[in-house]
């Protein structure tokens, strides 16, 4: 390996523009950095340079670390976007910079520079000097000047940004050429994926100082890991919803989950359909496709042999458009297809269907902690170490109700967020009504987990708690206190469907936390556990042990489920109770219901999975 | 629409200009004119002749001497200072680049009353130096101390913006390089500076040719010693010798007025004499 990036971090100022980077480059690789502006992908170039220090991490450079050293004595060539050839130098001194300052001697100095000024198309035009150029010959300058001593790794930021479209055309094919012909391990820095497509052995896409993920050109774009990359190498239909049964629902269809890409039941899949994967038909398709519904034209693009259309689809329940990003108030289905441009797409309906599609890896959890404006809220040292157990990222959600308390609410998380250094935690700010907000914020992202926090003494439910238990579409965490343990969990179940979600989910989340469970089932007195029961109980903890979960089985009798569940709580065995519920979500927290009853009379740590999750 | 016909137009157009020419005429203009009016008033026999003696002759010869060192010195401490002001973070870094253009609002008369009780025989640090037989001030060195001073300003004036506007990538590409610190400033700062720095340096060199404030605090105007131009003038003048204060004031003039041409032309303005700088 040439170079060696291992969790390379830069923070300016408050805000961490590269975080934790690693990857390692082979020997005479061309690796582009595909981003945004502003995703701190030149902040690594100029890491790798030494013209920005890191605060923490390594970079390897043939074996050397050089974490350390100074610029001058990495042996990198540097191209940037300005050429920022000298301008006071003919082209023959700037391509013999290098050299000069190597102290090497006059004749050796004047043939390189011939050999370099040929291998840059720029022969005979030693004499010139810069402002006599283009802005082409100028970075072919800047190129050679780079190349001239020999450097052990070629870095280049954005050298086309500054040329035309033309120009740009032929020094990329140019670049190519040499980088292959030179064999120099190359790092380049660029925000244009075509650019990245055509260059690249490997890209490594860059989003908010996190190397997102880093693959051939063609394995992103037909296999990306993220949606991130998915979304921004090339153009795409990205939807999420729950798996259920091993596949991923929309409408009618079912797209089965590949063991390539394993997601567990009820967590958010996210499915890739190229434009060029959609098909259109008129009228009904043949049978056995995968029809996703009929839609009409809303958009059509011109693009030369073919043409891009947006259809605009009824929106299946349960599912969630990442992009296109539908325009605000639009609530059908959104997809992009390409058509070959002969095709009138002219016809009232389309029938839409899929000849491939891609499921993304799942995603890490996403934790929701509410704080809202008045009230106890979740501690942001605890939110952070949950965070780091199962490896979730976290919102913190702050609620206010007008907007100066907004500001001063995301001013205070946000301090408080770069207390932590935590980069899994990341803010945003609501203001208006708080029950309303929740649920918007529900509806435009999925979380894993909403956490809450309640008073400390028992019966502390606020409006903050109850508005968050009122129709849950995640599980919800009810804290009192900073948990200090999450060591071994409770799951209540009781025979039936909402019993299998919430042994599931509290599966789910003994198996991030690493946790021991106890499954129990609560009897009225004076009844035997009875076939079903116990068939059950058995599935339960098959299903356990198929996550990876150690259990144990708990069958107790008490006058009233939620009865039973206070007393085993008060043997003190336990630290996070999970709990089901049989009832609509709507009913939830009505005062006869068990996770109400528990919530009011324990002050654990709970867990309650709506009843309908997902749907 | 067009106007051209309507005869008040002209005077529209003239007016302002007009204004100010009369204005600047009694204030800038006629005075000029007058220095070389009175000093050939008794013909060129007697202007060269108040032009050679050992004075006249020395205060000039001196004053060319100040202003020239005056310039190499700022040459390098205001380039210097602008590199480092330019170049560096470091806390108090603008106060620093305040404190170096106090110069220019601080009265020269005050600066040589400064640098008298500082390095003066009765002066903070002087009265130290003085039983040592070290005595600054009342030497060219003390009139040398003074015009470094109150030029220091220009120097850094004009460089500072040009460091600030030269991208960092130039110096950026000459690390990658290999270029140590000073030598990517010899070879990549400085060319790109010379402009810079010839125009800093004669703006210093003016600014010195005519200093009188500070210098008659310090130099204490002895005659043959560390008698300046513009000091020999103003003694001159006082003494009734308005022939020889006018022989001096005719040369310091067609000097100064040398050096802003030259000025004029090197910084841009019509058939500048600098390189356009290519885009």
């Amino acid at each position: 390996m040439s170079i060696l990036l291992d969790r390379l971090t830069k923070r300016l100022g408050r805000v961490l523009v590269v975080d934790r980077v690693s990857v390692e480059l082979k020997e005479g690789e061309m690796f582009v950095l595909l981003g945004r502006s502003g995703s701190g992908k030149t902040t690594v170039l100029r890491m790798i340079a030494g013209l920005v220090r890191p605060d923490s991490g390594r970079i390897v450079l043939h074996g050397q670390d050089v974490t350390h050293a100074a610029p001058q004595s990495r042996g990198t060539g540097f191209v940037f976007q300005n050429y920022s050839v000298f301008r006071h130098m003919s082209v023959a001194e700037n391509v013999e910079f290098g050299l000069r300052i190597r102290g090497e001697k006059a004749p050796e100095r004047r043939a390189r520079r011939e050999e370099l000024l040929d291998l840059v198309s720029l022969s005979g035009l030693g004499d010139r000097y810069p402002n006599e150029l283009s802005g082409g010959q100028q970075q072919r300058v800047a190129l050679a000047r780079a190349l001239a001593y020999r450097p052990g790794v070629l870095l280049l930021d954005e050298p086309f940004g500054a040329l035309d479209a033309g120009t740009r055309t032929q020094l990329r094919r140019a670049l190519r050429e040499i980088q292959r012909r030179v064999g120099v391990t190359t790092v380049l820095v660029t925000h244009d994926q075509d650019e990245a497509f055509e260059l690249g052995d490997r890209i490594g896409v860059m989003d908010g100082g996190r190397l997102v993920e880093v693959g051939a050109p063609e394995s992103l774009y037909r296999a990306p890991k993220t949606s991130f990359a998915a979304v921004f190498v090339g153009s795409g239909n990205v939807l999420v919803g729950p798996v259920t049964g091993g596949s991923l629902r929309i409408g009618t269809i079912g797209l089965p989950i590949p063991p390539s890409a394993p997601h567990e039941e009820g967590a958010p899949a996210r499915v890739l359909v190229r434009p060029e994967q959609v098909i259109l038909t008129k009228g009904d398709p043949e049978p056995g496709t995968l029809m996703l519904g009929k839609g009409v034209v809303i958009e059509q693009r011109f693009g030369g042999a073919s043409q891009r259309v947006r259809l605009a689809l009824p929106h299946p329940p349960g599912i969630r458009q990442l992009a296109p990003v539908p325009p605000f108030g639009e609530e059908r289905l959104l997809m992009d297809a390409v058509l070959p441009s002969q095709v009138d797409v002219n016809a009232p309906e389309w029938s839409v269907s899929l000849r491939d599609w891609h499921v993304l890896q799942q995603a890490k959890p996403k934790l929701l902690a509410v704080h809202p404006p008045r009230g106890p809220v979740p501690s942001i040292a605890a939110t952070a170490r949950l965070a780091h157990r199962i490896d979730a990222t976290v919102t913190l959600l702050g609620l206010a109700e007008e907007d100066l308390a907004a500001s001063k609410l995301r001013d205070g998380l946000q301090d408080a967020v770069t207390k932590t250094g935590d980069s899994r935690l990341d803010v945003r700010v609501r203001t208006g009504d708080v029950a309303e907000q929740l649920a918007l914020e529900q509806h435009e992202a999925l979380y894993d987990l909403i956490i809450v926090a309640r008073k400390a003494r028992r019966g502390g439910i606020d409006a903050t708690c109850e508005a968050v238990l009122e129709s849950p579409r995640s599980p919800v965490l009810v804290v009192a206190s900073e948990p200090e343990r999450l060591d071994r969990v409770l799951i209540a179940t009781a025979a039936g469907r909402p019993g299998e979600t919430a042994v599931r989910r509290g599966g789910w989340m003994a198996r991030r936390l690493g946790a021991r469970v106890t499954l129990l089932h609560v009897l009225r007195p004076g009844r035997e556990a009875n076939r079903f029961v116990q068939a059950h109980l058995a599935r339960a903890t098959a299903t356990l042990r198929a996550m990876d979960v150690e259990s144990q089985v708990r069958v107790v009798a008490a006058a009233t489920p939620a009865r039973g569940i206070l007393d085993e709580i008060a043997t003190d065995q336990h630290d996070l109770v999970v709990l089901g519920h049989h009832a609509p979500a709507r009913s939830l927290f009505a005062r006869d219901d068990v996770p109400m009853q528990v919530l009011l009379s324990s002050r654990l740590p709970i867990v309650v999975i709506p009843a309908e999750e997902g749907a | 629409m067009s106007d051209s016909q309507d005869p008040r137009e002209g005077a529209r157009r003239f007016l302002p200009p007009g204004i100010l020419v009369l204005v600047l005429l009694p204030l800038l203009l006629m005075p000029l004119a007058a220095i070389f009016i009175f000093a050939l008033e008794g013909g060129p026999s007697k202007f060269v002749d108040a032009l050679r003696s050992p004075d006249a002759q020395f205060a000039l010869r001196f004053s060319l001497l100040i202003a020239f060192t005056t310039a190499l010195v700022n040459c390098v401490l205001g380039t210097f200072a602008a590199y480092v002001i330019s170049k560096y973070r470091f806390p108090g870094r603008q106060s620093l680049g305040i404190v170096v253009n106090l110069p220019v609002a601080i009265p020269t008369v005050v600066v040589g009353t400064s640098l008298l009780l500082l390095w003066g025989p009765i002066g903070l640090v002087g009265r130290w130096l003085a039983p040592l037989g070290i005595q600054p001030v009342f030497t060219p060195i003390g009139v040398l101390m003074a015009h470094v001073f109150v030029t220091f300003p220009y120097m850094f004036g004009v460089v500072k913006p040009m460091l600030d506007e030269l991208e960092a990538t130039y110096e950026e590409a000459a690390y990658t390089m290999g270029a140590s610190r000073w030598q990517t400033f010899r070879h990549v700062l400085l060319p790109a500076l010379r402009g810079g720095l010839f125009s800093g340096a004669l703006l210093t060199f003016a600014h010195s040719l005519g200093e009188f404030g500070a210098t008659v605090m310090v130099s204490g105007n002895l005659r043959l010693r560390t008698q300046t131009a513009p000091l020999y003038i103003f003694a001159q003048f006082e003494a009734g010798n308005i022939a020889n204060a006018n022989a001096v004031a005719a040369v310091l003039a067609l000097l100064s007025f040398a050096i802003f041409f030259v000025l004029i032309r090197w910084s841009g303005g019509p058939g500048s004499m600098r390189q356009r700088k290519g885009r």
